[in-house]
């Protein structure tokens, strides 16, 4: 009897180790260059983030692909993009990552360079992304090797609710030329006018793509091209500093009401509410918007400049990629599905312009015709800015993921709240990132 | 009498030849490991082992994609010029000491009330116990946060008085206390163990002590709580554990930020944060130790404190 104990404590014991073996287990192997698809049965996973409107979407591209490849079966994976990533590096993490994964510039570094990721010139027998801009393209490169493929691009802008405009009689100034003067004066007026129902502004301050044109407007940027934070603490300051003044000359809401819709999902956030006129948005999500708050009538503009604005300073940021696990046991049925999703123009009618304006010029062809005017208005936006755009900055280095989930926003709301004045947020917020690139390099 | 048939029967079988007592003490035990294993796999598989890893990865840096890297002590070094954990802790621990004692008076309340046989009893028991079947799910989360909104019931109701509320979710001073009090509102499951126990005093003493000439108030402080004391000291480990680990409620209201300003950063949802947003898992791992610890600290002191307060009947 003790005998047979002894022996299960031991068989418990082998257990344990086994356990932390597993967790030990690291991801990444050299992949197999040039893989031959399979006649048999085969499976792969496809995950995005989205709204329903793209999860419709994408669910009947995943039809096409298997009509067209009938031994392939593609197991959809969708959720949102609060937890997204969370499920995504634990999924990583046990070695189970999906197969094809649509990815975010600022964690493509984060997965790439830990080995996540497929290098896709390994599966360049199947994978041809030689259709999009090269220079598009290149944003799915890290140190020079390509992991993702871009489904497109998109500049900075501010949207801008017409209807609240005319419903308060406030003229909405000519944005081709406005100041920033203009554009605080626009908004302080619509809220007097509307006598604090609205405000003007849905202000800055916690997202990374917004801090980058500002910081290109004052001639810097968040990152060299060697992935250094480089941003200068005053340039922050200034960026938070600009969300307070616009809260205190009430063109923007409360610091409470400011608190309230952050980090709402799209169609519950004040601009789409009605409860603000104007914010910072990625062009790329006007039709988002648009669709989201149908009752309203909503206009695309760049940025306000001062005379001493650099120029180019609006850029083109990668909205989303398509890249494969090097985990994945599929890679030539992997490397196929993203080559459809960049090649396939079918896809470019059922996707429109849900996930950036296209950077495969065909796509672009095959989706004008089927605009209706926002959608048109959203495409002549992007084709006006790409003349003013300057070059794409590198993409969010390993470590600095954090940026969008959650970095920026704490500070911001230290500063909203008071508790730290906007310099010594900036302080905090660039040692911390810093600490955190450092230790992921 | 049929106790003393049972040990009748029992020494008879003794009595029986040793070897077929031995095969059956063999089968019986064959049959308790058939029984015990979905459990020892399940504790050794998904609660041991695991904490096992997590133990050897507190001690390394493991960013969740690559091979973790021992580091010695680093993670417990670093714990001490943590700002944030400081904070994670000042929250957790305002949140456990206020909301416990809190949702155990409101419960004990409760269910002193419904013991004096009111009409009705189950049908009330019911409702107050729904909250607790509620509390702890996102869809509560979520409504507590439309709540106590700017423009939420809360506010609509102060309107009435004139009084414009801040967005109580939004403002850090006030964020904490609107979960706590969704904890305290969650009081249903400590109230029926309370109702359980109340109903296990004798009333003769109560019939007694009215003889006697006691009060009511008298009657609760020298009856009625001295005997439900065991209850309340098993109410109170398990609302401190609990209370430590809460996650849920923070991470909804928050949107996983554990915000406004770090003001409902719960220990558990920093170390999510840290383990999962942050890829710190080897850190994460290390926080999720001193968790442990805290709490069996706390625990130990619960049950060395217990001897001076708790009376056990018997």
């Amino acid at each position: 009897m003790t005998l047979r104990v002894r022996r299960s404590t031991r068989a418990g014991i082998a257990a344990v180790t086994v356990c932390v073996a597993l967790a030990s287990c690291g991801v990444g192997a050299d992949p197999v260059q040039n893989p031959e698809l399979s006649e048999d049965e085969v499976t792969i996973t496809l995950n995005w983030w989205g709204a329903d409107a793209r999860t419709q979407s994408t669910l009947d591209v995943i039809e096409l692909f298997e009509e067209e490849y009938p031994n392939i079966n593609v197991e959809a994976q969708y959720s949102d993009w609060t937890g997204y990533w969370d499920r995504l590096a634990t999924t990583t993490a046990a070695g189970d990552m999906p197969d094809v994964t649509q990815f975010d510039e600022l964690y493509l570094a984060s997965y790439a360079e830990r080995g996540a990721l497929l290098d896709l010139s390994s599966v360049s027998n199947i994978l041809d992304p030689s259709a999009v801009d090269a220079n598009v393209l290149d944003s799915g490169r890290v140190d020079g090797t390509l992991y993702a493929v871009p489904t497109g691009a998109t500049t900075n802008g501010i949207l801008i609710n017409t209807t609240l405009f005319e419903q308060y009689g406030v003229e909405v100034p000519d944005t081709t030329s406005w100041t920033w003067d203009d554009f605080e004066e626009a908004a302080t007026e619509l809220s007097e006018a509307s006598d604090g129902e609205v405000h003007g502004i849905s202000p800055f301050g916690q997202d990374s793509f917004s801090l980058n044109v500002w910081a290109r407007q004052h001639g810097g940027e968040l990152f060299d091209a060697e992935g250094d934070l480089v941003l200068d603490p005053e340039v922050l300051a200034a960026y938070w500093q600009r969300a307070l003044d616009w809260i205190d000359s009430g063109a923007a809401p409360s610091v409470g009401e400011i608190s309230e819709t952050m980090n709402l999902p799209l169609d519950q956030s004040s601009l789409v509410t009605g409860q603000a006129a104007m914010g910072f948005i990625p062009a790329g999500q006007f039709l988002a918007y648009q669709s989201a708050g149908p009752d309203f009538d909503y206009a695309l503009a760049n940025w306000p400049t001062d005379s001493d604005t650099a120029e180019g300073f609006q850029y083109l940021k990668p909205t989303m990629y398509w890249s494969a696990a090097s985990t994945t046991e599929h890679p030539a049925e992997a490397a196929l599905l993203i080559h459809f999703l960049a090649n396939d123009t079918r896809v470019a009618e059922s996707f429109g312009l849900d996930r950036g304006e296209p950077g495969n010029p065909a796509f672009r062809e095959a989706v004008e015709p089927l605009l209706d005017e926002s959608g048109r208005e959203s495409l002549a936006f992007t084709e006006a800015m790409s003349e003013e755009v300057g070059d794409t900055p590198p993409i969010t280095p390993n470590g600095a993921s954090n940026i969008g989930s959650g970095l920026l926003g704490r500070y911001y709301q230290q500063v909203l709240f008071g508790e730290s004045s906007p310099e010594e947020a900036a302080e905090g917020f660039l040692n911390e990132l810093g600490d955190s690139i450092t230790a992921a390099g | 009498m049929s106790a003393l048939g049972e040990f009748r029967s029992l020494s008879r079988s003794r009595s029986k030849a040793g070897s077929a007592d031995h095969r059956e003490k063999n089968r019986d035990n064959k049959a308790a490991a058939v029984f015990l294993a979905p459990w020892v796999i399940g504790l050794v598989g998904i609660t041991l082992g695991p904490m096992i890893a997590s133990l050897y990865l507190a001690f390394t840096d493991y960013n969740l994609l690559q091979d973790p890297q021992f580091t010695g002590l680093d993670n417990i070094r670093r714990m001490f010029s943590d700002e944030r954990l400081a904070q994670s802790l000042k929250v957790t621990f305002t949140y456990v000491i206020v909301s416990v004692p809190l949702q155990l008076a409101v419960a004990l309340g409760l269910a002193l009330l419904l013991d004096r046989g009111i009409r009705g009893l189950p049908l009330y028991r019911s409702i107050l116990y729904l909250p607790s079947l509620l509390g702890a799910s996102v869809a509560i989360a979520v409504l507590w946060r439309l709540v106590f909104g700017t423009e939420g019931l809360v506010n609509a109701f102060l309107a009435i008085f004139g009084i414009e509320g801040p967005g109580w979710v939004s403002d850090p001073d006030t964020a904490l206390g609107t979960i706590i009090i969704l904890h305290v509102w969650t009081f249903g499951a400590p109230m029926v163990i309370f109702l359980a126990g109340l109903r296990q005093i004798p009333r003769e003493l109560y019939e007694a002590a009215a003889t006697d000439g006691a009060s009511r108030p008298k009657q609760l402080f020298s009856i009625t709580l001295p005997l439900l004391s065991p209850i309340i000291f098993f109410n109170l480990v398990l609302g401190l554990i609990g209370s430590f680990q809460s996650f849920t409620q923070a991470y909804i209201v928050s949107n996983g930020t554990g915000g406004p300003s770090d003001s409902t950063l719960f220990f558990s949802l920093y170390l999510y944060q840290e383990g999962f947003t942050s890829f710190r898992m080897g850190y994460a791992s290390a926080l999720a130790w001193l968790l442990l610890i805290i709490i069996g600290a706390f625990t130990a002191l619960n049950f060395w404190a217990s001897k001076y307060w708790v009376f056990y009947n018997d």
